[in-house]
């Protein structure tokens, strides 16, 4: 699995970006007033990448994050405008239709919302999360769910996402034949060195549930082929359960269609968004029949499931808790049946974060967003945790936004950098670039920060360097939001707002220092 | 339902701190902003008022100071007469008729007011007191004070409020004081309960483990410390227990339980005037009763207000 | 297997609280004067001098014995069914044979109450917690708190007013029996033998819907059912209000927790993030307050027999109060005691069902 995997990469991984957020703008509307928590971020993560997003706290990091998630919560919360391409479509396609907002005063803000749109938009994007795109969140303790085992939670991915393929491969194994073993069992003879990932494959292609070493086992043991063949043949063929297979089918299909659905409706909202008026009747009326008949059959469905019980899903539980105990391993799990069956509050804070990664990169998101994944825990654990992270970056090649306030943490894990400063984005570039050669007077003030490296500061960054504090965004600086704190500042710097722009290779900056309006 | 409010005080212990007596003004303030607290606040204070005045000044309500209904009657035994303009202020509301006796249904209800709100009052304040202490004393002192105090509770709560005080009355004869007194027995052990989490978690405070490492007596931490920070979910539960306390005390005189029949009090009043009902005569049942309803729905939307407004989590 | 471990400890935990009650009920029974127990042993007319007579009585009661000797006499008095006699203006006799006549009623109204509350509270406070400050839960959260602050008897009594059987004339709402069990209209000219006219009572679990039911009489028992629906709505109404309030705070505390965000994060739809994430934790506050609410409930059991003359446990308590018939005092507290605490373990039970966290 992994060496493939890599191959894959190397041919993805090409600085092609997976993650482009342009001209972000979030608010919350809240009763003291609108805060300006983001206020136009634009940044880009390339596929196969560790991009490191740093500022003080309070900056707006976690609202770039939830909002690349869409998960900001409203009320009080809302996008304003922007888009976030998360390979290459634009989930804020739709933004506009969502909401009317009607801004009386500061404090007086009516939100008419589109409820059907917004169900149309909720539907798409709970497609794409988990399956694109996963994140990971500060405290695990609080990000699992209390009353949920920890495999549940981590088949529940499993479940929604790959119900189609799952589905698949059990009646591939349901149709498994003699000769398909004895096919498989010349294959394993023919492989040179370690057969385990051709098992791998193998089981999983025929979601065979728990057998991997058991068939390990047989192959290891057996000197006399027919015989190991025999035993290989009763091993899998025992684990066939027969006469589900109609209903598995009809559960397939259905499920297939509504995958169709979501693809469809993604066509819809890109039609829309691009004005394609003839496009998007055509595909409204297929998506209108498509989700008529998925209508009709679910009340069928829904009957023959409760009839039939458990027994209907025991099927697909089986394969996702074979899928997440191989999880539960990668993210280096001792034990992992068993806790695989624990609640969270049975497994130590290192552990759930283990479980919550697992849980994250469960349907292989391309890329993972870790908001401070290890500000809550112990520092041994605090280094465990970011290997896991970057050994992940590298095995599966996920990008990852990785939010911190860790200067050192950033220095160790990241690519790429980006600087963030009460709800801008003021400086992107190469983190050892950063490092030597910081433009924005901002990040100038905070390296001069770094913290002794016994010293490990847990909240804040001490700005010495800097006077003053983040300002509140509800009546944020105008022009240049650092110019209150800022040594350099000039007279445009109150007055207009300097753009990100590229002023060395690959170093993006916002300062008029460096901009020719100032020069010219 | 009778029981209301015991439940804020099973979830123990309280994890978050609460605000303490400085900030009561910022409260104040809070509370002011929350819409149906106000509306709450305001017609509590309404009732207090009328309580207040038919205390002090009985005539200008036109109430005499009597704890004895048949001062407020008309001796005559006919059908009692639905709210009119035209029976002058004592006839607004209508009137109820019982015993061969009709009485005005605004008045009796107004002078019925006082003596339930004093009432419920006294119960809530001297068990909030009583339980308080006990609770703090022995969540503060913890060992085996602590476990018997639990287990007196446990046994307390293992017996439907209002069958324990039924029991207690019974125990104590079938006078309103005694009802009061067993409702006091009655509630006592909430308050206890909620104290002693509270309690124990200041005990777990620095602050509080240095003074007593300094050598502070309990009764003075207990003073000094535990009590003023339970001061504002004990004031909460307070406000909750009101209504419920009013609502008990009024089923206890609907069911009959207290021996005196010509009390002013509004269950009193409703049982005494229900047989109209089922003449289809709305009013001797539901003037009282509004009377009892919108004291315990306002009391509740302060209580629910303050709470909002006191709650650590929600505060801001 | 965990959770088998945690009813048996919770299990075993009912004695202390059992020998508790029966304290507290001895307390009771011990806070009257020597003379007023011994009272109806003591026969004026008998040639004994009545002194004799009184230390006989008093030492055949047990009552020389030291205090806590006492308790285990009277423990066992009450294990081996010996509750005393009672007499009351609707029942004289045995207290225990009392308690098993009109016990069931009791423990009808509070079991329809509680299943119809708890069946409707859920759905409904799912949906309404999970749509905070819309117009369904605007309604809501005002009918819950005016139901939760009405008193039961006034609530009782209002709905005797809108749909009560001749009580408006003219109204035509007013369908529904508002007193007794059933008709006797119902029962025939020949009553069967398992009616007894005397009591009003049937055999043999003394609920007329039941009975009937066992015994093929439909017209009897839907007379019965008829006659139940606006004490169980008064009750359930009153439940309902108290179980919706915590469920509805419950949803909004649950709906803002981290972990929702992160089903949210994972994809789950909506509709799941609610029924899979949501509910069940917000059901957790709920359950630990369930105990509570059902000690309010068969407070209020008590009146709305009263209000509807529902012939049950309470109004026996009630009139044993008033008559003065302290063993039966004493016996209805005893079992009240009981059934709350059995409502109490089997909510502990279902908490530890829902809450993984305790059952450690
Ligand atoms: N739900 C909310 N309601 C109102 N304001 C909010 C909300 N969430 C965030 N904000 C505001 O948005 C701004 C950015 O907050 P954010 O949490 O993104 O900071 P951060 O950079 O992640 O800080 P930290 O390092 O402390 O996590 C803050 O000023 C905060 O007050
Ligand atoms: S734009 Fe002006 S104020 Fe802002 S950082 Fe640059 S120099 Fe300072
Ligand atoms: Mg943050």
């Amino acid at each position: 699995m992994v060496e493939e995997q890599q191959e894959e990469i190397k041919t993805k991984n090409n600085g092609e970006e997976y993650l482009r957020v342009e001209n972000l703008v979030t608010r919350f509307f809240t009763s003291k007033g609108i805060v300006k928590a983001l206020d136009g971020v634009t940044l880009a993560v390339k596929k196969g990448e560790i991009f490191g997003l740093v500022g003080e706290s309070g900056c707006g990091k976690s609202v770039t994050a939830t909002s690349i998630m869409d998960l900001i919560p409203d009320p009080p919360g809302r996008i304003i405008s922007g888009s976030i391409y998360i390979d290459n479509y634009n989930i804020l396609n739709d933004l506009p239709k969502l909401a009317r907002i009607n801004v009386k005063s500061e404090t007086d803000v009516r939100v008419k919302r589109n409820k059907r749109l917004i169900k149309r938009h909720n539907f798409v994007i709970s497609k794409i999360r988990g399956r694109k795109i996963a994140m990971i969140f500060q405290e695990p303790s609080l990000a699992l769910n209390p009353v949920i085992s920890i495999g549940k939670q981590i088949s529940e991915n499993i479940l929604l996402h790959n119900r189609v393929e799952i589905a698949n491969s059990i009646i591939r194994r349901e149709s498994l034949t003699q000769e398909d073993v004895r096919n498989f069992y010349n294959e394993i003879r023919d492989t040179k060195g370690d057969f385990r990932p051709l098992v791998n494959k193998w089981t999983r292609q025929y979601a065979v549930p728990v057998a991997e070493d058991e068939i390990v086992n047989i192959l290891k043991s057996g000197a006399d082929s027919a015989l190991t063949l025999k035993e290989l043949t009763e091993v899998i063929m025992g684990k066939k359960r027969g006469n589900e297979l109609t209903h598995i089918t009809t559960m397939r299909d259905y499920y297939k269609r509504e995958e169709e659905l979501f693809e469809l409706t993604l066509k819809l909202v890109e039609a829309e968004s691009k004005n394609e008026v003839n496009n998007a009747a055509v595909l409204e009326q297929q998506i209108e029949y498509l989700s008529y008949s998925l209508k009709k059959d679910f009340s069928s469905f829904i009957w023959k499931r409760r009839l039939l019980g458990k027994r209907f899903e025991v099927v697909f539980e089986e394969e996702a808790r074979r899928r997440g105990i191989e999880l539960l391993t990668l993210v280096n799990i001792a034990e992992p049946g068993r806790v695989y069956d624990a609640y969270p509050h049975e497994l130590s804070g290192g552990m759930q974060q283990r479980a919550m990664i697992a849980m994250a990169i469960a349907s292989n998101p391309m890329m993972l967003i870790a908001d401070e994944p290890t500000t809550a825990l112990d520092v041994t654990t605090q280094a465990q945790i970011l290997d896991l992270i970057r050994d992940l970056n590298k095995v599966t090649g996920t990008s990852v936004l990785f939010i911190t306030h860790d200067l050192a943490v950033i220095a160790e894990m990241c690519e790429r950098l980006g600087v963030m400063y009460a709800g801008n984005l003021v400086e992107e570039g190469p983190a050892s670039e950063l490092f030597n050669n910081p433009l924005h007077p901002y990040t100038t003030g905070l390296l001069s920060s770094i913290p002794r490296a016994d010293v490990k500061s847990r909240n804040e960054i001490k700005l010495e360097s800097i006077p003053g504090s983040v300002p509140n965004l509800i009546s944020p600086p105008t022009g240049c939001r650092f110019h209150p704190r800022c040594k350099f500042k000039m007279d445009i710097c109150a007055e207009k707002k300097p753009a990100l722009v590229e002023v060395q290779k690959n170093h993006k900056v916002a300062c008029f220092l460096y901009s020719k309006e100032v020069v010219n | 339902m009778v029981d209301t409010t015991v439940m804020q005080a099973k979830q123990l212990p309280v994890k978050k701190r609460h605000p303490k007596l400085e900030d009561y003004s910022h409260t104040f303030r809070l509370l002011l902003k929350n819409k149906l607290a106000l509306v709450g606040m305001i017609i509590t204070t309404f009732y207090f008022i009328i309580a207040f005045l038919d205390l002090v000044f009985p005539r200008y309500l036109g109430v005499t100071n009597a704890s004895n209904l048949l001062s407020f009657s008309i001796p005559t035994a006919v059908t009692p007469i639905g709210p009119s303009f035209s029976h002058g202020l004592p006839g607004l509301l209508g009137y109820t008729e019982f015993y061969s006796h009709q009485y005005p249904l605004l008045t009796i209800s107004l002078a019925a007011i006082k003596f339930d709100i004093g009432y419920s009052l006294f119960i809530v304040l001297i068990g909030a007191g009583i339980g308080t202490v006990i609770g703090a004393i022995a969540g503060f002192k913890g060992g085996y004070i602590d476990e018997i105090l639990m287990r007196i509770t446990d046994v307390f709560f293992s017996i439907p409020f209002l069958i324990l005080a039924l029991a207690f009355i019974f125990l104590l004869g079938r006078y309103i004081i005694m009802a009061v007194y067993a409702l006091l027995i009655v509630w006592w052990p909430t308050y206890a309960r909620l104290a002693r989490g509270q309690a124990l978690y200041i005990k777990s405070m620095k602050y509080v483990e240095a003074a007593t490492a300094s050598g502070a007596s309990t009764v003075r931490n207990v003073f000094s410390h535990v009590l003023p920070n339970v001061l504002s979910p004990v004031f909460v539960q307070i406000s909750l227990d009101l209504g419920s306390i009013m609502q008990l005390f009024a089923v206890l005189f609907y069911l009959g339980v207290i021996s005196d029949p010509y009390f002013p009090e509004l269950g009193n009043i409703i049982s005494l005037g229900q047989n109209w009902l089922g003449a289809g005569l709305w009013w001797p049942v539901i003037i009282p009763g509004i009377f009892i309803l919108l004291f315990t729905v306002s009391i509740n939307l302060l209580g629910d207000g303050l709470r909002d407004v006191l709650d650590p989590k929600l505060r801001r | 297997m965990e959770l088998r471990y945690f009813i048996i400890r919770r299990l075993l935990l009912l004695i202390p609280t059992l020998l508790g009650l029966v304290l507290l009920v001895f307390f009771l029974l011990r806070m009257f004067p020597d003379t007023y127990l011994v009272a109806r042993f003591v026969n004026p007319k008998s040639p004994v001098p009545i002194s004799v007579q009184y230390a006989n009585a008093k030492a055949a009661l047990g009552l020389n014995y030291p205090i806590f000797i006492q308790y285990f006499f009277y423990l066992k008095a009450l294990f081996t069914g010996q509750w005393g006699t009672m007499s009351t203006s609707i029942y004289t006799g045995s207290v225990l044979k009392g308690i098993e006549l009109y016990f069931p009623a009791t423990i009808q109204l509070a079991l329809f109450a509680t299943i119809l509350s708890i069946v409707i509270a859920i759905p409904l406070g799912t949906y309404i917690g999970a749509r905070p400050n819309s117009v369904a839960d605007q309604t809501g959260r005002v009918f819950s708190l005016a139901f939760y602050a009405m008193p039961v008897f006034l609530l009782g009594l209002l709905l005797q007013l809108l749909f009560g059987q001749n009580v408006i004339a003219g109204n035509p709402l007013g369908v529904l029996p508002i007193a007794g069990k059933f008709s006797f209209n119902a029962v025939g000219a020949i009553p069967p033998p398992w009616f007894d006219p005397s009591t009003g009572l049937t055999g043999p679990t003394h609920l007329p819907l039941f009975d009937a039911l066992i015994h093929g009489d439909w017209k009897l028992a839907y007379s019965s059912f008829i006659y139940l629906i606006l004490p169980v709505v008064t009750l359930t109404l009153s439940l309902l209000a108290a179980i919706l309030r915590f469920i509805r705070a419950g949803m909004v505390d649950a709906s803002n927790q981290e972990y929702v965000k992160t089903a949210r994060s994972k994809g789950v739809p909506e509709s799941l993030v609610i029924k899979r994430h949501v509910r069940k934790n917000a059901l957790i506050p709920t359950v630990t307050v369930l105990g509570l609410l059902f000690a309010g409930l068969l407070g209020g059991v008590v009146v709305v027999e009263t209000v509807f003359n529902y012939y049950g446990m309470g109004i026996l308590a009630l009139n044993a109060v008033i008559n003065v018939a302290i063993y039966g005092v004493l016996g209805t507290t005893f079992v009240f005691g009981v059934t709350l605490m059995a409502a109490n373990l089997i909510v502990d039970i279902a908490y530890a069902f829902i809450d993984p966290r305790i059952r450690y």
